[in-house]
């Protein structure tokens, strides 16, 4: 049984000061995230014990954090209110105050490759350090880092950040960067700090196109207290099944619906399977729940990697067959992200930010929906930090969850092919342990990494 | 017209030896004419061998008598920082935001603490051990070992790595650290890390306070006049772990605003070999102790709070006691060091204040008239002004000491060799240029040393803990920082 002890808590600040009087404004999709939504991350290390002594890993990776920080201005500032337009509080910005992220060391009994064997939710909890919001934010720490070395071999890194700030993405692009610095002494993608690509001045549609409508809206619980306690009593248990290349190319295979036509990608294939299951779980034999699926929309506005900030727009999905299959959720996916182009993405942004996306009567989604997130943009080339140690094994959450349950796409870290997949998925306790009986799931012959 | 005078006067002061000498030449020459010199110089010749002899003797007596009688020249071959890694840096935030945390029942105390590090004049660059970097402090004696041996160690092997100085060459050293002292001292820490010779003369001074520094080079000056052909090698710190105010009393929250980590290792010699390369010589060190005042013996005192937690409270006249120290202290140098005419300005104005009644001003003597370089402790922001003030001294003059609390804080006896590697680093010294340094500190004790250069000093900053900042310095330091 696995312990972890908890050695000190502490502030790290980038080695170079900040340029006083910074800021960093939130943008509208930043804004449209609810202030309790956080990310959370774990990324887990092999180490050769009988080279690196205990604490010398920490100490490397701290020096090196330190110094990312100095690229990450946002990262290391503090949430304010700006001044409000009308009635009520102002919208959130980041005041660069250069007051640093707060890290927790810890120490683990046994090793890397025993804690994965039987890992589940409730045990990556302890890996992770956050911290709620305080009642004054200008004091609280936007990012959290915990770093837990193993005895016995292998550490783990645990990064939990508000999403208000940065979206799983982004957390990933930070990983990132603090691996190559860490490594190397310089990033492959240097972050950068801007704007939402705007429409030139004068195109703006007068009316409310019907897909703005959908995706105006954000994510959320029916329940705002009760939830971050469903997630703490255990009421849902997560579930990580890693798909191989060979799988995923039987699984599109599966979903494309007749041979020549169009493949479908192996997120609509992957995302398509999971909702078949879990409606069919959920007690909905003709037809699918609703879906919420959130699309990263990067590459869609030509944004470069190391773009900082939420990228994400959630739509929701009402399908209208009556079937229950893969091949019918795949095209409902696959004709839903169609919708997304990018002159109405943009479209979307602007009207976003004629409306004011932090007001109060902001539209949010009911949460009588699944919610899929497709993240499949995340760099494949992980986090390096030491010479030829990638990670074995990436946990991904977002807290906290909908009730309904939710799910994302990641690509797989090992080294396997470049269509294999890890999906991570939360439900409640009953149907998480009915989706590992489910045939079409067994089908694909996934590896249960976490949830036996 | 009388400023004219002054420069006449201010002239023939400096080279008064001179003109002294050209005039007895002249009058000489006026007086007796050529042949009466050279009748006078013939009946000198003496041709009796034995008495040739014994006047060679007797000159030779006269000449051994007269030198060994002087004080031994002590030379500063060279002096090394310890630059702190910026992993340690604490910015204004996340000095605030720590407070916040640690002290959640004062918000007062916060608020004044925040008050009081806008007006320290410290930057955003000062750096504090590891372990007050921790949610809250841990403050545990092995932190305290760790923080010592990382500045010491630093430093020593910055000085050995200028020098050339090996290990097992140490005559003497010695180590003053005010507040922390464990057993063994931090002087046998050196000897074990360092492996120094079974005979080395140490000592650790500890408690004495910010002027603890230049006691220790008052004391390596003592010590290398009985001990001939010897080395000393000063180590000057203070160590933060052990005395981060925990507590919430306002009149203790200032030290944790201002104290940061730092350190200095000094090498100095009375070898004849050493006088070429030395930087330094050592001319007068003046030490005043004020202790004898109650006031100022409390002035800067550590003690236990309500809650037990201690920490040094300083009292609120402690401007005026550092004042009256110091006036002191420069009635003693004064005379040492002032040319005559500001002497005999001092000595008038203090009869006619004190015999004949006369209402007024003490005359404060022209010291720049006597230095080139000042360095006084940066003990705060309130003391430099103080001083710059009282001395009269221009902004370039106390640039050093500003400079040097903006960039790494108060760092108690070490802050002088920052500030004179700051001048260096800076291209100021020249040889033949005389430096001041002030020293205050608990007790209450005002302490003055004074160096002259010895050779010119090239502008090369790889070995300085300036060298990667100085070409951004000065800069305006805001007499209120905006938190």
């Amino acid at each position: 049984m696995a312990e972890v002890n908890y050695i000190c808590k502490r502030t790290v600040v980038s080695t170079k000061p900040v340029q006083p009087g910074k800021s960093h404004p939130l943008s509208v999709l930043d804004r449209l995230v609810e202030p309790s939504r956080h990310v959370m991350v774990v990324y887990y290390y092999r180490t050769d014990r009988s080279r690196e002594r205990l604490g010398e890993v920490t100490q490397k990776l701290r020096e090196g954090l330190a110094e990312v920080l100095t690229y990450f201005p946002p990262v290391t500032g503090r949430l304010v209110r700006t001044e409000s337009r009308g009635s009520g509080e102002g919208g959130w910005s980041v005041k660069c105050n250069d007051a640093g992220v707060r890290m927790v060391e810890a120490r683990a009994k046994g090793s890397v490759e025993d804690w994965l064997r039987n890992v589940d939710w409730e045990k990556e909890k302890r890996l992770i350090h956050w911290e709620e919001m305080y009642h004054k934010p200008y004091f609280w720490s936007t990012f959290y880092v915990q770093l837990t070395e193993f005895e016995g071999g292998g550490y783990a890194i645990g990064l939990s950040c508000s999403h208000l700030l940065s979206d799983p993405i982004c957390a990933t692009v930070l990983i990132k960067a603090w691996a190559d610095v860490t490594l190397r002494g310089k990033m492959t993608s240097p972050p950068l700090f801007h704007q939402l690509p705007a429409h030139r001045p004068g195109s703006r549609t007068p009316n409310k196109d019907p897909f703005i409508n959908l995706c105006s809206q954000r994510p959320t619980s029916t329940n705002q207290s009760a939830t971050s306690s469903a997630s703490v009593h255990g009421k849902h248990k997560t579930i990580s099944l890693s798909f191989s290349d060979q799988m995923v190319r039987s699984c599109v295979a599966s979903a494309q619906a007749h041979a020549g036509g169009p493949s479908p990608s192996p997120f609509e294939a992957l995302a398509g399977l999971i909702w078949a299951v879990v409606s069919k779980i959920k007690g909905r034999r003709d037809g699918l729940v609703g879906l919420t699926m959130g699309l990263d929309i990067r590459k869609l506005l030509g944004l470069d990697d190391g773009f900082f900030g939420n990228c994400m727009v959630y739509s929701q999905i009402q399908p209208n067959s009556e079937e229950n299959c893969l091949l019918a959720a795949a095209m409902a996916i696959r004709e839903e992200k169609a919708k997304f182009e990018k002159e109405k993405v943009m479209d979307l942004i602007e009207w976003l930010e004629d409306n004011d996306g932090s007001k109060p009567t902001q539209q949010t989604l009911a949460c009588s929906d699944l919610l899929c997130l497709n993240l499949e943009s995340i760099d494949p080339r992980w986090a390096i930090f030491e010479d030829g140690s990638s990670p074995i094994q990436t946990s991904l959450y977002i807290e906290p969850t909908c009730d309904r349950g939710q799910f994302l796409v990641l690509p797989s870290p090992s080294e396997d092919g470049p269509l294999s997949r890890t999906v991570m998925i939360k439900l409640p306790r009953d149907e998480a342990d009915k989706l590992l009986e489910d045939d079409l799931i067994l089908q694909f012959a996934p590896t249960v990494l976490m949830g036996v | 017209m009388i400023k004219h005078l002054k420069l006449v006067v201010q002239y023939v002061e400096r080279h008064f030896v001179m003109l002294v000498l050209i005039l007895s030449i002249n009058v000489g020459a006026l007086r007796f004419s050529t042949d009466e010199i050279l009748a006078l110089w013939t009946s000198l010749l003496i041709t009796d061998p034995i008495q040739i002899l014994s006047i060679c003797l007797v000159l030779f007596l006269i000449a051994t008598i007269y030198l060994m009688s002087r004080p031994r020249t002590i030379y500063l071959v060279d002096h090394a920082c310890f630059k702190p890694p910026f992993t340690c840096r604490v910015p204004f935030s996340t000095f605030m935001e720590h407070s916040r945390l640690i002290l959640r029942e004062a918000p007062d105390s916060v608020e004044f603490q925040m008050r009081l590090l806008g007006r320290s004049g410290l930057g955003e660059e000062t750096c504090l051990p590891p372990a007050i970097h921790y949610i809250p402090p841990t403050p545990t004696l092995e932190a305290a070992r760790r923080e010592a041996e990382m500045v010491i160690s630093s430093a020593l092997d910055s000085l050995f790595k200028q020098t050339g100085l090996k290990a097992k060459d140490i005559d003497i050293l010695i180590v003053n650290c005010s507040l922390f002292s464990p057993t063994p001292s931090l002087s046998a820490m050196v000897v074990n890390k360092y492996k120094l010779r079974s005979n080395i003369k140490s000592f650790n001074l500890s408690g004495m306070g910010c002027s603890a520094g230049l006691i220790s080079i008052s004391l390596a000056q003592d010590l290398l006049e009985v001990h001939s052909n010897s080395n000393a090698v000063v180590v000057s710190t203070e160590i933060i772990t052990p005395n981060y105010y925990q507590g919430k009393d306002k009149d203790k929250l200032l030290p944790n605003c201002l104290f940061r980590m730092g350190g200095a290792a000094i090498l100095l010699s009375n070898r004849w070999s050493d006088r070429w390369r030395a930087k330094y010589r050592l001319v007068h060190v003046v030490r005043t102790h004020r202790g004898s005042d109650n006031e100022a013996y409390k002035c800067v005192f550590e003690e236990q709070d309500g809650e037990g937690k201690v920490g040094i409270s300083l009292s609120k006249d402690l401007m005026k006691i550092a004042g009256s120290a110091l006036e002191r202290n420069i009635t003693t140098l004064g005379p040492l060091v002032l040319p005559v005419s500001e002497q005999v300005m001092f000595v008038l104005n203090m009869i006619g204040r004190k015999f004949l009644k006369r209402q007024w001003n003490a005359y404060m003597p022209n010291f720049k008239r006597a230095f080139e370089h000042f360095c006084i402790h940066a003990g705060g922001r309130a003391v430099i002004d103080v001083l710059q003030k009282r001395l009269d001294l221009s902004d370039e003059h106390v640039e050093a000491s500003r400079m040097t609390l903006h960039r790494f804080g108060n760092t108690s006896s070490s802050s002088l060799w920052y500030e004179l590697s700051y001048i260096e680093a800076k291209g100021r010294m020249k040889k033949g240029d005389r430096v001041w340094q002030i020293a205050f500190g608990s007790g209450f004790k005002c302490n003055s040393a004074v160096w002259k250069c010895n050779r010119r000093i090239k502008t090369t900053i790889t070995n300085s803990p300036w060298s990667d900042c100085i070409d951004r310095y000065p800069i305006d330091v805001p007499k209120v920082a905006i938190l």
